[in-house]
Order: structure tokens, then C-alpha cells, then sequence
């Protein structure tokens, strides 16, 4: 085994150093938490859905093994379905027993989950290979929204909806300091924190996760203990449709309440870095919100500085996560890629 | 060539189960736990297993010998649901099995620890002893983890391990590691287990120790298939012997009725010289030297610290020691594919210390590495790409920036002939050839470079008898001829019979370096363990200065 150990791996224990990470992110959230007014930090919040749900929905996919470059993709469509059900079920009223707003996230979340499946495919049926075909779903997606945008209203942008409203969590809203923040906001939000200690709880705690892990790591030795590797990685990349969409429906009926459809669309990369936010926080689910928290209070800063005058270019804003992943990557070096990551598993191969 | 315990007549079976073994081999009667009956599998072009009889008692150790191709890990493959034979029946305890997946094989309890484990490196031991059979709680909401724990202290209880649950898998010992492969099996409730070349790996000192988890194993009534082609192992080790050639069983043997040149002919059909010969011949010039080398390995860790070494023309270093201490990096250093931190090395008169890998090439340096299939061969290159690998400058195959095809070709027809590389099928990508052929092949292509110096790292590891005895020979042969030999070898026999001097080497030091003859087998094995000779409490030898 003559390569084993070398290059990429780093010894330690796979829950010792996201912890350091996370300890970052904290002291990052703080600091800004601490210097910006109360608007920027509910902005902050509010920012931070689609990149901490569609990071945890990548942390699934590429440490089962799957690197799901396609979560841009994913944002969009689910996105953009979200706000065209919600605006021809009637922005305010209810339709077979639900709220028309929460058939747009469970239409959104279906339509990521969707598209996952056919990544999915493409990738474990096809072999094709997951980075060609993750920017596939990407510009797919990217091409797809604004045209049928077109179709439908005849614009790249969708019509405006009522947004969620914010739900008060009676007491826990009075904890001073984070109370009115964490429990005095809108769905979307308690989506996202839930979901971070949902998928962490996932990932770590239960035979999934194991499996997960062991398949990313190294699949033949799941394979040789009696699992399925392909039916890891399919449920492993469906779960990862299931977050991004939960991120993109949730910001666009709750963020955003519109679809900008021009440019990169008004999801705007935020899928990438959502990418960069998981390797800087090593895979761990909650450093990952941690981590987009950082990134959306850059975000919600520079419009808080333009709004009082200041202009500060977006592009250079939109660098920053891409900048600090490499500053990270280079000299913290210690994001650790899992084993088989990239690579088409065969079951029954030598 | 010291050898002390194995392959004699009278035999010193190693485990007190050799007196279950006087029951007749070939009876029917006797308590199998494993009976393969006429079992055929046939691949595309080759027939793999040929009407194969196999009967294993219950409580025993049964080796299955064979070289390799020989069909054993077929077989094997075939007893754990990995494929479904052609023709046969598989009966476990008296019953006829069909299985489907290993998944089958598992629930009928056969357990099988690969050659190359099937642990997942970041996890924990008790996280892969129980990864595809977890226990859950909470109605399947969580990981038991301390029912895992309790159940993987019983097992250890039981059986005599000491291994700790809550270590991470890629900071234990290969030794370690294979006790885990085998919870990872009896956690699974295996009543057989099937072990595919258990020692290729190991220390002599952990292979001693994994006899005596077999006998514990076999005390307990469990029963050990155990697949090698190690002549002395199964001697060792075995209370019968089942002996495969060319996917057809040869017959089964009591290792105390018989002795290892008689095994060795079975196993390979022809008579067969075990011991290299090597007579000392007149050494001249120093070739390599290294003085000071220290080398950091990617993670900037120190794994080779000062080594000084000198081989001259005409004489064979060895250097053993146990993988991963330090010998990848040296030979890299050497042959220019990583770059010394401090320290010289010097070849023929030159200082080729920062020299690129083509110039040393170039200047006469062979090497055969460690890894072949990433680094001695392009797989899905065929053999005439491949025997110009290293050479495609070189004016005897190219000129002016085009590579002369015919001349290239014929230049791979004749290794192909000479090293008897099998099929002799030039056309054919590397890829599909067998470890050994790839082996004899890359063999070839090193030395018909007309080196002054050959670096060969563990030169015959996953090579059958036949082929090895034959890379012996041309490595003996190269050496009468002048040629300076650096081997890297974690194999006792092949380093101690071929080498004139031999280094040992722990932790990125040499601890020691002596003639091969002076040392026993169990002395080197202490060594590569880290335990200096007595005497020599500290300081590095120098292998150019010990003569």
C-alpha cells in the first residue's frame, strides 16, 4: 500500500479539526455581530440561508464521494419554481390545505430533487465525470429559469410575491442579545439553523452518515461489508437536492420575493460559495453555518455601507469567500478532501 | 540463508490442532464446515477454477497454495459470493449454498480479510468493525455506540486482542489493523474466515503473532482458510495444505508428511531451485554514495534523517525494514523523483543531487518501483508504449522529435521474450496483464537499459515463485557483470539471500548494517522493530564504512 498515507491526509481525527474551524466562525459571527447594527445582522441571517443549506446539502454529496458542483444549479431552479407557484396558486391564500407559500418550497425542494436525480444519474449510471457534469447542471439551470421566466412573464424576472412573515417564538425571543435575532424571524431562517443540527446530527450520528463517510473514504470496504455504494451515494446526492432546494426556495420566498433572472441570475454564485463555506469548515454541517454566516455579513455589509454611501463594488465583495478558501487551503491546509472523492465506484472491480 | 523453523520434513506445526488433523484428508464423513465440490468458473478466454474439490474440517487451518493466477483467490472469491461458479456446489455445514452477494456469504458466517484491508483510514476501529452492521437505538434514529464498544471488548476478551476501540484506523499498526479485519468478521458472527495473503504486510514479529490469533481462533472452534503462496507459511501455519496450479487442484497434503521442495513442485510443476545463489564476486568502484540525506515527505515530516550509504560496482545493498519507514522516500531521493532536503548524493563521480529524473536516466540509472502499475507503467498503454517509457529520448529510439515505431516494437517483443512476459502479446494494454508479467516486464524494460546502477524496491512483492526465482537470477546475473544494486525489500529471504550487505532501517535511520549471514531472521525481524544491536546503543552505521 504503497501511496496510502501520503498527500492529502492529514492525521487527525475526522471531528478534531472542523472544531477549530467552527471556533473561527464563532469568533467571526460575534465580531460582526458585535460592530453592525441590528438591520445588517437580520440581513446577515437572512443572506445565510441559501449558502448554509445548499453547503450542507454539498457536504453530503462529496463526502459520500460525489462532488455536486451542480448546488448553484439546484439554488436557482428551486428558487425560481418556488416564486412561480406561489405566484399562480395567488400570492396570500391557502390551496388544498396548505399555505400557497409552503406549496412553493415543497414544489422547489422537488424541483432541486430533480435535478439532483438526473446529476445523480449521469454521474453514477454514466460515469460521467462530476465536475463536467455538476457546471452541466449549473448551466442548464442558469439558461432554464430565465427562459421559462421569459415564457411565463415575459421578462427574465418573475413577478414580485408577499414574502414569509416573521414568526416570534414566544420567551425564547427575550433571551437578550440573540434572542430577538434567532427566534423573532422568518421561517426560512429556523429552516436553516434546523437544518445545520439536523445534518450534523445526521452525518455523525447515525448508520447513514457512517456509511456516508465510508463510501467517500473508501468505498470497496463499505462494499465489502454488504452496502450498497451506489444507494449511499444516490440517497447521499438526493439529500444534497433536498438542502439546496430548501436554501433556494427558502431565499427566494422569503429573501428575496422575486426572481432577477439577468446576469447570473439573482442567486448570483451564491452556490459556490456555499462550496468554498463547507471546505473551510472541513465538511462539519454547523461550521458551515458558522461559515456562512461570515460570508453573508460581508454581503449584507457592503449593501449596508452602500446604503449609507459608501461603495464598496460587489465584485470585490463576491471575491472574498473565493480568496479566503485559497488563503485558508494554502496556509491552513488542512481541509481534508475524502479519499475516493471524484472517483466512479464499480462494485466487483479489482 | 538462515532459516530456522520452517519447511522441514518432521515439521514443528505451530499449533496444538495438528492432532485433529490425522483424520483422513480425502474421507467424507469427517465434520467440514467448508466443502467445495467440483467447482468451475470460467472467465472470457480462461478457465480460472477447473472442477476444484475443496475440504476444509471444521477447527482447522487450511492453506490454499498456489502461484499466482493459480486460481485461489477465484475459489475464494466464489466461497464468498463474490462470483457464482460455472458449475460446483458450495456446502456450508453439510448444507448446499447458493450465494448471491457477499452480503449471503456474510449471514452464512464466512468472513474474509482482503490482502488490502477494507478499513476506512479516517474512521475509528470500533466505527469499521461494525461499519454495514451497525447497531441502532431510538428505533434506528442513532448509532449504538456503546453497545459496539461492549461487544467489541467481548470479542477482544475472548480471543486476546488488544485493540482499542476509539483509535483512528490510520494511526495504528498494519498489525493492528488486520487484528480489526478480523473483529470486523467475527463481529459479524463469521464461523470461517478467509484470510488472502495475511502476511504480505507484517513484521516477522506480527506474523508470529497472527499464528497465534489463528490458533486462538482455531482453539475456539473457528475454521481459517487461509490463501498464500508462501511455501513456509504454509508449512508453518497449516494443519492441511490444498495446493492449486493453473486453476486446478493439485491435491491436498499433510504439511508434516511432506517438505518444501516437494510443495514447491506441485505448486509450480517443474523442479524449482528455492535459494538464490550468490558467491561474492570482486566489487570495484563506489557507484552511488548518499552522505547526510534527509528527506521530508508531503507533510513536511522528517523520514529520512542522515542516512550515508555506498554501493559499489558489482555488489547488492540491501535494505530492509518495514514499509513506511522512511525507504520510498530515500529510493525517491535517489532517483530523483523528490528532492532531498539536506545532504548529497553522489553517482558515478557526479554530484547528482539536483539532477531531473531524465538525466539520471540518461547516465545509466534503472529503477524498478515500488507501486508498478502507477509508477512503472502507463495501465492502458500497451506493451511496445511501455518498453519505451523512460527511453523515448534516448537516439538508439528517436531522433529529431519522432520515435522510430518498428524499432520500438521490436525492442518490446524481445523483453517480451526474454523475461518471458506472458501472453506474449505486444499489442495488448499493460492493464491486462497479470501483477507478475507487468513485473517481469518492467524488469525487462530497467534492465536491458544497460544500467551502471539498479534500484529495485521490492522487485519480486506479488510475484510467483517461477518469476521470482527468474528476477533473482537476472539481479545475480547484473551483478556479476559489474552493475552496483540498490534493494529495498521487505521480504527476509530475498533480501538476506541476495544481498552482500544489509541495511536496516527504522524510523528514517539505518539501526543497522551487517552481512546478511551474520544476522538471524528473528534478529533482523527485532531490528525492524527499532531494537539496535547491543553494543551499538547509538550512532548511525555507515554502510560505506563498515567493510
Amino acid at each position: 500500500m504503497p501511496m496510502r498515507n501520503s498527500v492529502h491526509r492529514a492525521r487527525t481525527a475526522l471531528e478534531q479539526r472542523p472544531l477549530a474551524a467552527a471556533v473561527g466562525g464563532v469568533a467571526a459571527f460575534l465580531l460582526v455581530l458585535w460592530a453592525t447594527p441590528a438591520s445588517w445582522q437580520t440581513s446577515t441571517l437572512r443572506f445565510a440561508v441559501p449558502i448554509a443549506l445548499a453547503a450542507i446539502g454539498g457536504i453530503f454529496a462529496e463526502k459520500s464521494g460525489v462532488i455536486n458542483i451542480g448546488i448553484e444549479g439546484l439554488l436557482i431552479v428551486s428558487a425560481f419554481s418556488a416564486i412561480v407557484v406561489v405566484n399562480r396558486l395567488g400570492d396570500g391564500g391557502a390551496t388544498a390545505g396548505l399555505p400557497n407559500l409552503w406549496w412553493g418550497m415543497l414544489i422547489g425542494v422537488l424541483v432541486s430533487v430533480l435535478f439532483a436525480l438526473l446529476f445523480a444519474i449521469v454521474c453514477l449510471e454514466f460515469e460521467a465525470d462530476q465536475i463536467i457534469a455538476g457546471l452541466a447542471v449549473w448551466l442548464i439551470s442558469l439558461g432554464l429559469a430565465p427562459f421559462a421566466s421569459r415564457i411565463l412573464f415575459d421578462s427574465p424576472n418573475t413577478a414580485n410575491i408577499t414574502r414569509f412573515e416573521n414568526v416570534t417564538v414566544p420567551v425564547l425571543s427575550e433571551i437578550p442579545f440573540v434572542g430577538y435575532l434567532l427566534f423573532d424571524t422568518e421561517p426560512q431562517v429556523y429552516l436553516m439553523l434546523a437544518g445545520a443540527v439536523a445534518g450534523w446530527y445526521l452525518l455523525s450520528r447515525t448508520t447513514f452518515g457512517r456509511w456516508v463517510v465510508a463510501s467517500g473514504e473508501n468505498p470497496k470496504a463499505l462494499d465489502t461489508a454488504g452496502v450498497d455504494v451506489r444507494k449511499v451515494r444516490y440517497a447521499a446526492v438526493l439529500l444534497s437536492g433536498v438542502f439546496a432546494g430548501l436554501g433556494g426556495a427558502g431565499f427566494g420566498l422569503g429573501t428575496l420575493g422575486t426572481f432577477a433572472g439577468t446576469g447570473d441570475t439573482v442567486i448570483n454564485g451564491r452556490g459556490f460559495i456555499a462550496i468554498a463555506t463547507y471546505l473551510l469548515a472541513n465538511y462539519h454541517p454547523i461550521g458551515a453555518l458558522l461559515g456562512s454566516f461570515l460570508f453573508a455579513g460581508l454581503n449584507s455589509m457592503q449593501n449596508g455601507l452602500q446604503a449609507a454611501g459608501y461603495a464598496i463594488p460587489t465584485e470585490l465583495i463576491r471575491t472574498l469567500p473565493h480568496m479566503t478558501v485559497i488563503v485558508v487551503l494554502v496556509f491552513v491546509g488542512r481541509t481534508r478532501l475524502p479519499d475516493a472523492a471524484g472517483d466512479h465506484y464499480e462494485s466487483g472491480e479489482d | 540463508m538462515s532459516e530456522p523453523e520452517s519447511g522441514t520434513t518432521d515439521g514443528t506445526g505451530p499449533t496444538a490442532a495438528v492432532e485433529t488433523n490425522t483424520a483422513d484428508l480425502n474421507g467424507t464423513n469427517s465434520d467440514l464446515a467448508v466443502h467445495l465440490d467440483g467447482i468451475t468458473k470460467r472467465f472470457p478466454g480462461v478457465v480460472a477454477n477447473d472442477d476444484v474439490d475443496l475440504r476444509v474440517e471444521r477447527g482447522t487451518v487450511h492453506a490454499l497454495l498456489g502461484e499466482n493466477g493459480a486460481g485461489k483467490t477465484t475459489l475464494m472469491n466464489v466461497l464468498y459470493g463474490l462470483y457464482r461458479p460455472d458449475e460446483g456446489r458450495v456446502v456450508i455445514d453439510g448444507e448446499e449454498r447458493a450465494f448471491d452477494s457477499p452480503r449471503d456469504a456474510i449471514d452464512a458466517g464466512i468472513g474474509m480479510i482482503h490482502q488490502h484491508f477494507m478499513l476506512v483510514d479516517p474512521m475509528t476501529v470500533a466505527e469499521n468493525i461494525a461499519l454495514g452492521n451497525e447497531p441502532t437505538k431510538w428505533f434506528g434514529m442513532a448509532v449504538d455506540r456503546d453497545r459496539i464498544d461492549r461487544e467489541i471488548r467481548d470479542l477482544c476478551d475472548r480471543y486476546g486482542f488488544e485493540v482499542d476501540p476509539d483509535a483512528t484506523v490510520e494511526d495504528v499498526s498494519v498489525g493492528v489493523q488486520q487484528r480489526v479485519e478480523i473483529l470486523k468478521a467475527l463481529f459479524r458472527g463469521a464461523d470461517v474466515l478467509i484470510l488472502d495473503e495475511p502476511t504480505a504486510v507484517l513484521t516477522p514479529q506480527e506474523v508470529e503473532g497472527l499464528y497465534d490469533v489463528l490458533e486462538e481462533l482455531t482453539d475456539q472452534g473457528k475454521t481459517i482458510i487461509f490463501i498464500t503462496h508462501k511455501l513456509e507459511e504454509a508449512t508453518h501455519a497449516a494443519d492441511a495444505i490444498t495446493v492449486l496450479r493453473d486453476g486446478v487442484s493439485v491435491g491436498t497434503v499433510d504439511p508434516d508428511r511432506t517438505d518444501r521442495e516437494a510443495l514447491a513442485e506441485r505448486m509450480v510443476g517443474r523442479e524449482v531451485i528455492l535459494e538464490a545463489d550468490s558467491d561474492p564476486v570482486e566489487t570495484g568502484d563506489t557507484v552511488l554514495s548518499t552522505r547526510d540525506v534527509t528527506v521530508e515527505d508531503d507533510r513536511g515530516v522528517e523520514v529520512v534523517s542522515g542516512i550515508d550509504l555506498d554501493v559499489r560496482a558489482g555488489e547488492i545493498l540491501g535494505i530492509a525494514g518495514v514499509d513506511g519507514n522512511g525507504q520510498a522516500e530515500l529510493i525517491e531521493a535517489i532517483t530523483g523523483l523528490r528532492i532531498p532536503d539536506e545532504g548529497t548524493i553522489d553517482y558515478a563521480g557526479d554530484d547528482i543531487t539536483a539532477w531531473s529524473r531524465r538525466r539520471r536516466i540518461e547516465n545509466g540509472m534503472a529503477y524498478i518501483p515500488e507501486d508498478r502499475q502507477k509508477r512503472g507503467l502507463v495501465m492502458p498503454f500497451d506493451l511496445v508504449e511501455n518498453g519505451v517509457l523512460g527511453s523515448q529520448r534516448s537516439g538508439r529510439f528517436a531522433s529529431g522529435g519522432r520515435i522510430d515505431w518498428p524499432g520500438v516494437r521490436d525492442h518490446a517483443e524481445e523483453i517480451i521474450e526474454t523475461y518471458d512476459v506472458r501472453p506474449p502479446d505486444a499489442n495488448a494494454a499493460a492493464q491486462s496483464f497479470s501483477g507478475g508479467n507487468q513485473q517481469k516486464f518492467i524488469v525487462g524494460r530497467e534492465f536491458e537499459r544497460d544500467p551502471s546502477l539498479v534500484v529495485a524496491t521490492h522487485p519480486t512483492r506479488g510475484v510467483d515463485i517461477g518469476s521470482t526465482e527468474f528476477i533473482h537470477d537476472r539481479l545475480l546475473e547484473l551483478r556479476r557483470e559489474g552493475v552496483a544494486v540498490l534493494l529495498v525489500s521487505s521480504n527476509l529471504d530475498e533480501i538476506q539471500s541476495l544481498s552482500d550487505r544489509l541495511a536496516v532501517m527504522y524510523e528514517g535511520e539505518f539501526i543497522d548494517v551487517t552481512e546478511p549471514d551474520a544476522v538471524t531472521e528473528e534478529e533482523l525481524g527485532l531490528r525492524m522493530a527499532g531494537q539496535r544491536p547491543a553494543g551499538e546503543a547509538d550512532g548511525q552505521p555507515n554502510p560505506g564504512e563498515s567493510r
